[in-house]
């Protein structure tokens, strides 16, 4: 057998082994890691509406304890109405809410937006006023450490709290993310809208503020409603929001 | 007793293990493998489990090389080398995410990027390539143990000194504080590992050479 023949034979040999062992490892763990995000998930949502505490660690079973008794999923069409189970087939988007004795206490959109490297995924909480931010988080992204990967630290998520997607006459404006500190570049009647940003990551804020900018946009009909009318309805049997891939 | 440890101390073994642990640690003595002991050596259990993570992939991809080094074609021997290492990368990697959710997401990239670390790649080429599936074994180890040792040091330093913690207990009374204690946010940053990694450079080259 010549040289070139038996390299060959060789690499093909290596390949097939490495990528049987790759779909062994990725197969028989999938099932964990997919119950391990599903929670980390759940947990995002409770540290959105400051339920738990960013940084530490929970036990999975008391996440989803938690999760069960204050959060409810429901389904709104694009008009901002909640949708219930008759409801005839349309396009949905899923909507946390945080409830307390039965009361809602904020609404919680999912955030999927650009980053600079990939998709950046997380929540945000709307108290229901509707114009007022409780809190943000990110589970997902694959900024760079240190730099835009900042964005899933405490000191960037907590700038998110008491912020307001309205300017000060009632107009939605969704918030942004500025260049630097807000409190030295940005005019101080516009600073409700703003968010610190984070040195290095320019671009990182860039597309997250557009990415910010496109889902309330598309939750605006239910933020209006709580702006207008208070509580939204809940319909006795509420369509449960579609899990999120 | 003493005959024993002579005995120890003489075997190949023996000295593989010094040699990687000590004379020639990785970090400290052959300035490799230093992006990660930056990164992920603000916690200490963050850090252990790293050090367990290239541990693994130094010691089983030089065994593999090792087991594999006279079937090797030598015009494709570093893709071949790249190729083992980075199936056992990904599959600690999976295992991490699997079983260690959350100290996964903190170590973020850098369980990856061991496909990258000079130390594996040095240790297959260098050792793996040219000795028996045993001492490449044992080599692996002890360089991955070596590289550990370094960085388990530098993250207790920086933990205890940048948060008051060791493995994520307090251990700075919260009476210091009242005081007016104050944690040293510079050990946080990467400019912190780099001075504490420094300073165990110098200690161990001080020591070797008295």
């Amino acid at each position: 057998m010549s040289d070139g023949v038996k390299t060959i034979l060789f690499a093909t040999i290596l390949c097939l082994v490495c990528s049987l062992l790759l779909t062994l490892a990725s197969t028989g763990l999938n099932a964990f890691q997919q119950e391990n995000a599903r929670v980390d998930r759940q947990k995002n949502i409770l540290q959105a509406v400051g339920v738990v505490a960013p940084g530490r660690t929970y036990p999975a079973d008391e996440i989803k304890a938690l999760y069960q008794s204050t959060i409810q999923c429901i389904s709104v069409n694009a008009e901002g109405q909640v949708l219930s189970a008759e409801a005839a087939p349309q396009k949905t988007m899923p909507l946390y809410l945080y409830l307390q004795d039965e009361q809602v206490q904020a609404y919680i959109v999912p955030v999927d937006s650009r980053g600079l490297w990939g998709r950046i995924y997380g929540y945000l909480a709307l108290d229901t006023d509707g114009s007022t931010v409780t809190g943000f988080s990110v589970y997902q992204h694959s900024e760079t450490p240190g730099l835009g990967g900042e964005i899933e630290n405490q000191w960037f998520q907590r700038n998110f709290v008491g912020k307001r997607i309205v300017d000060t006459a009632g107009d939605f404006v969704s918030i942004k993310i500025a260049k630097g500190a807000v409190k030295n570049m940005i005019r101080p009647d516009l600073q409700p809208n703003y968010v610190d940003g984070i040195s290095g990551a320019t671009m990182t804020g860039k597309f997250l503020t557009e990415g910010l900018q496109g889902i309330l946009q598309t939750y605006e009909p239910v933020s209006v409603h709580f702006r207008t009318q208070g509580m939204l309805k809940l319909p006795e049997n509420a369509l449960v929001c579609q899990p999120q891939s | 007793m003493s005959t024993a440890i002579v005995k120890i101390t003489r075997t190949q073994t023996y000295r593989t293990v010094a040699d990687a642990l000590w004379q020639n640690n990785p970090i400290s003595k052959q300035v490799l493998g230093i992006c990660s002991s930056l990164a992920v050596t603000v916690q200490m259990n963050t850090a252990i489990v790293m050090a367990l993570a290239l541990t693994f992939v130094v010691a089983f991809s030089n065994l593999v090389i090792s087991l594999m080094r006279k079937i090797i074609p030598r015009n494709i021997r570093i893709i071949v080398e790249v190729a083992v290492i980075a199936t056992l990368v990904i599959i600690a990697d999976e295992v991490l995410k699997a079983f260690m959710f959350n100290i996964s997401k903190q170590l973020s990239v850098f369980v990856g990027l061991i496909i990258t670390n000079c130390i594996v790649m040095g240790r297959a080429e260098t050792c793996a390539m040219s000795n028996a599936p045993y001492p490449a074994f044992v080599d692996g180890l002890a360089n991955g143990i070596g590289y550990g040792s370094v960085l388990v040091g530098v993250s207790f330093f920086r933990e205890l000194l940048g948060a008051g913690k060791i493995l994520g207990f307090a251990v700075v009374p919260q009476a210091f504080y009242d005081m007016g204690y104050m944690n040293m946010g510079l050990m946080l940053l990467a400019p912190g590992a780099f001075i504490v990694i420094g300073l165990f450079v110098w200690l161990e080259h001080a020591l070797l050479k008295s």
